[in-house]
């Protein structure tokens, strides 16, 4: 969930920056950094769908090793 | 037959067995129809027989039991008739509603042997036995639990129950690795039987496994196909049902199959109905954020070109305009100065006209005033000069006059004084030795005597008479030799003085 916030408020963000310059209230001078930082935004959030940092191994590695644990029953 | 044995009849097992068969082969002619639940099939494969055992419980305690017979010729045309109608094979633990006739072998007791199952008493027993299950789950409030989870904005890590060779999850596999737009998805095999009564407990087994490692999930995807649409009743199976509806994450079901939705379907977040169509609705959901994410990129990227030719035009037009209204302006004051400078020449050549103007009538009343005030002059000098020579003239002549007239006088008195005095002088310088004492006391006297006659005789008394006093330097003039022409003449009168400039001088 933490996740999605972090994507909602990005995208949410973005969505802001993109408002305000399609309405016109930003200047030339704040344009560029409105830009940059729309940038970022926009590469946080496709990172976000073209990557994972999950990895079956670690996974695999984490469940042999609480295999002992009690809320086990089918083995 | 039967033999004694110390006194005793005694038969042996098969005589009695015999002769229950015979009793009960008299008592039961007929075939009758028996529901009972199908507690095992027990079905030997390698001969193709099955031996089923039956129960009745109540409340979960059997309160009958017996074993029964279904010979391979009728196992098989049941089995037949089951997968038509039920969609399920004979399988433990079903009601069956049974044909069969009670038959006793010595060997293996009493059985029933099964001739017949109908299979819509099955049927509505699966259908009893599924909305069972529902109402249990509604009654716990477990029914919609999974529904109520949120699903994350971007499910983007599946827990896969599934079985590695099966279709349907090779489908899912293809629709989404690799996929066209470049989404990554992350997923892993938890692999479990998923039809048929194991895999109730396979698939539970699986859910535990993944409840161990729920922080690495965002959802799990129950993956079937290929497995047509046999032995889905464990999808009505409440134990199965209830691990689905508590499940901590969404549970997605794919398990391809085109009778009614099972509970299991029923209760999870979402029923995909196919493998493909699940890979379908996890890709839409990266649609759904990738879209909108490129459509702002869109518009970003747009808006910014068009707000920075926007200004780029504006700065060109305030360019061309600062420069048009600088060359007017310039042009403005360029001609004011003309203007101004044609104004204060014509002005200046106008007042040095006028100044200049007025200077010559200055000029001209200047000269003309001088003119007239010379003329004047002129006209004054030259009339006052012949009457001042005329009286220098008349003066001049007239003290000559005079002074010859005195000079002469003198003269001769002087002569006839001297003559007269001569004799007397020289008796007197005679007489003056001896008597120069007395002489001079009557000389005395007679000085006194002649200052008195001088006194009276005042040369202005002689002026009265007409004559008069020439000065020259303050001195009397009394020679002619003592004044230079240009000399300053006064001429004293009894009433005044003559101041005159001597301009011819004769010597007499």
């Amino acid at each position: 969930m933490s996740e999605d916030l972090k994507y909602s408020s990005a995208f949410k963000e973005l969505q802001e920056i993109v408002s305000e310059i399609e309405s016109g209230e930003i200047s030339v001078d704040e344009l560029s950094e409105k830009v940059k930082k729309a940038a970022q935004l926009i590469k946080f959030c496709k990172t976000k769908l073209t990557s994972t940092e999950e990895d079956v191994n670690n996974i695999l590695k984490e469940l042999s090793s609480s295999s002992t644990s009690i809320d086990e029953p089918f083995g | 037959m039967s033999e004694v044995i110390n006194d005793k009849k005694v038969f042996t097992l098969e005589e009695v067995g015999l002769s229950i068969k015979k009793t009960l082969t008299d008592r039961y002619t007929s075939s009758f129809w028996v529901k009972a639940e199908m507690n095992k099939l027990n079905h030997y494969s390698s001969f193709g027989h099955c031996y089923p055992d039956l129960v009745q419980r109540n409340n979960g305690k059997v309160i009958a039991e017996m074993k029964a017979i279904l010979w391979k010729t009728d196992y098989t045309r049941i089995q037949e008739k089951f997968l038509q109608v039920l969609k399920e094979p004979l399988k433990d633990g079903i009601q069956i509603l049974f044909c069969a006739k009670i038959v006793f072998e010595p060997e293996h007791g009493i059985r029933l042997r099964i001739f017949e199952i109908d299979p819509s008493y099955s049927l509505g027993e699966l259908e009893l036995e599924k909305q069972a299950t529902i109402n249990r789950l509604k009654a716990e409030g477990l029914f919609n639990k999974n529904k109520l989870l949120k699903l994350p904005f971007l499910p983007k890590r599946i827990a896969v129950i599934s079985v590695q060779s099966s279709k349907g999850y090779n489908d899912f596999l293809q629709k989404i690795e690799p996929n066209p737009w470049g989404y990554r998805l992350f997923h892993m095999l938890f692999p479990s039987l998923l039809q048929g009564d194991r895999a109730v407990t396979e698939i539970i087994g699986q859910l535990n496994r993944i409840k161990r490692v729920i922080h690495h999930f965002d959802a799990v995807a129950i993956i079937r196909g290929g497995g047509g649409n046999i032995g889905l009743s464990c999808y009505n199976h409440y134990a199965l049902c209830k691990e689905l509806a508590v499940f901590p994450l969404p549970v997605l079901t794919g398990i391809g199959h085109a009778t009614n939705e099972t509970v299991a379907e029923m209760v999870s977040h979402k029923n995909c109905i196919t493998p493909t169509d699940l890979a379908d609705f996890l890709l839409q959901k990266y649609h759904n954020v990738s879209v909108p994410l490129q459509e702002l990129e869109k518009k970003l990227t747009a808006r910014s070109d068009l707000l920075l030719k926007e200004t780029k035009t504006s700065l060109a037009n305030a360019g061309k305009y600062f420069q048009s209204i600088t060359k007017n302006s310039l042009l403005d004051a360029n001609n004011s100065i003309v203007n101004k400078s044609n104004i204060v020449r014509m002005q200046s050549r106008h007042i040095l006209k006028i100044q200049s103007n007025a200077c010559a009538a200055q000029e001209n009343d200047l000269v003309k005033t001088a003119n007239f005030l010379l003329k004047m002059n002129h006209r004054n000098i030259e009339n006052t000069l012949p009457i001042l020579k005329k009286e220098v003239l008349l003066n001049i002549n007239a003290s000559r006059n005079c002074v010859n007239q005195l000079t002469g006088n003198l003269y001769k008195d002087s002569r006839i004084i001297f003559i007269k005095l001569q004799p007397e002088l020289l008796f007197l310088n005679n007489k003056m030795d001896s008597s120069i004492k007395t002489t001079f006391l009557q000389i005395d006297k007679e000085i006194k005597s002649i200052e008195y006659r001088v006194h009276l005789g005042d040369p202005i008394n002689l002026l009265k008479r007409g004559y008069t006093i020439t000065l020259v330097n303050n001195k009397a003039l009394k020679s002619s030799k003592e004044v230079n022409e240009g000399d300053t003449l006064t001429t004293v009168t009894a009433d005044g003085k003559v101041t005159s400039i001597v301009t011819i001088k004769q010597n007499i």
